[in-house]
């Protein structure tokens, strides 16, 4: 068994190296980004001033669609889509770019609404405090708000980037060669189905591990200002 | 001097202020009294545009604002320079320091070097006695703490009136003298202040200007002598029904 695993180890591991981590972090950089935008663009409201209002309500309505769309339909049709479909309305893409659009896609969709939700949770009192200082809403947000929103937006973020780090399995289905795709290809030469799916297993959950680790460590960073937290 | 004429706010369909005009005079401290849900915050707000009333004017001596027009950036921050807000429950930002709450707006609005900003929060700081404070987090500090705390962060921005709303309703006595002798102290030096509170014998100790407000419109404007020696009928009513006295329990 011992060796069995030692010598598809490294392959395993490489592919983990060069698709899953990738794809899993470079995904989840991207989504984020999304994510802040479309939650900015839901959470502001539209100012008086017309010549905003209405371009800020467009905008509003493409956020209100992607995320309804990404939410209402599974990821590997979505990965299909963009990657099998797409072709046929003249635009290729390259397995890896394909998957990263549609990881990314996905996940923003996802994160904007955890990301409003720590918007929400902060309260108006914090708003009024800081307009009566004069702060403009970009310095409310920037100093007081997502500071503080950060803090509780960090528990359901890392569910979406641990998620994610499994869903990259699923750029197997759109040929890119990550780790669970590997060990299957090994299964093939050597019959171990057994073994060799619960190593893939096992090494997602070193990832995911590590993940949590990280998890810990933010968010005993950011709520340092809080009662009972130890820093 | 602060002047507002023909205020009207409206929530939905039921008005909270109804056609209401108050001055309130520079360098005094004029307290806003009145039972609840009169619209004594509702008025308070308006000055600082965290309300905005559906008609009526504001002027201050160089800027006037008629609030049935749209609000521009400019007359918004113009209107705020002047003033502002100490709240019932202090709401000092949590993430921030005590000394990163009364430096960051100057810093961040005014731009105003780090250096004299902090210079002038220590200062602050000392004058309402807590100096070993300044590195600590609002929520390690008790609720008078973090209310003085507040009215340094308001000073810190140099506004000519400093609005109170209710700003000790949400203490206990002990904690609530500690923050009326530090506004008393204001009073004493000119700043001009409108204070909303339930308070009496706080109003009467510290008001220049007494304003009586009940169902959305002013039924006392003038001097606590008058309000609290000479009452009409319903300020009678008014005083007696908030001091707590044995002969209403015999009733």
């Amino acid at each position: 068994m011992w060796h069995i695993i030692i010598t598809s180890l490294p392959e395993m591991i490489s592919a983990m190296l060069q698709f899953t981590i990738p794809l899993a972090i470079i995904s989840f950089i991207f989504g984020l980004i999304l994510a802040v935008l479309t939650a900015l663009i839901k959470f502001i409201k539209p100012s008086e001033n017309k010549v905003i209002r209405y371009p800020w309500l467009v905008l509003r309505a493409i956020a209100n669609f992607y995320v309804w769309l990404f939410r209402s339909t599974p990821l590997l049709v979505q990965l299909f889509i963009i990657f099998f479909g797409l072709p046929s309305a003249g635009i290729q893409l390259s397995p890896f770019i394909a998957a990263v659009i549609g990881f990314s896609l996905n996940t923003g969709a996802y994160a904007s609404e955890t990301i409003r939700s720590a918007l929400m949770s902060v309260p108006q009192d914090q708003w009024d405090a800081a307009f009566t200082l004069n702060f403009t809403t970009k310095q409310t947000l920037m100093k007081i708000v997502l500071p503080q929103a950060v803090r509780i937006a960090l528990p359901p973020l890392s569910n979406s980037f641990i998620g994610l780090v499994k869903d990259t399995s699923l750029a197997s289905s759109i040929t890119i060669l990550e780790m669970f795709q590997v060990s299957q290809q090994i299964t093939a030469k050597n019959f171990q189905p057994l073994l060799m799916y619960s190593l893939a297993a096992f090494l997602y959950a070193v990832i995911c591990s590590l993940l949590t680790l990280l998890q810990h460590y933010l968010e005993r960073r950011t709520s340092k200002y809080v009662k009972g937290s130890e820093a | 001097m602060i002047s507002l004429k023909n205020i009207v706010k409206k929530y939905d369909d039921k008005e909270v202020l109804k056609n209401l005009s108050v001055d309130f005079p520079e360098g005094k401290t004029t307290v806003i009294l009145g039972p609840s849900g009169s619209g004594k915050s509702t008025l308070l707000r308006s000055l600082d545009l965290l309300v905005r009333p559906e008609s009526g004017t504001i002027s201050f001596s160089d800027l006037t604002l008629d609030y049935s027009e749209p609000l521009t950036k400019k007359k918004s921050f113009d209107i705020r320079k002047k003033t502002s807000m100490v709240f019932q429950n202090w709401n000092l930002f949590p993430n921030l320091t005590v000394l990163q709450n009364i430096t960051t707006a100057p810093e961040t609005v005014l731009k105003a070097p780090k250096k004299a900003t902090e210079d002038q929060a220590r200062q602050l700081l000392s004058q309402v006695g807590l100096s070993e404070y300044a590195d600590r987090y609002p929520s390690q500090l008790s609720g008078g703490q973090q209310q003085r705390i507040s009215i340094c962060r308001a000073l810190a921005m140099n506004p000519e009136y400093i609005l109170l709303d209710e700003p000790t309703s949400a203490l206990d006595p002990e904690l609530e003298t500690q923050v009326l002798l530090i506004l008393e102290e204001l009073s004493k030096m000119d700043q001009s202040m409108i204070i909303v509170t339930h308070n009496m014998q706080f109003a009467r100790s510290v008001a220049d200007k007494i304003v009586f407000v009940e169902n959305g419109d002013i039924l006392f404007d003038g001097t606590p002598d008058d309000f609290f020696n000479h009452p009409t009928t319903r300020i009678k009513d008014f005083l007696s029904g908030i001091t707590f006295d044995d002969s209403q329990l015999k009733k």
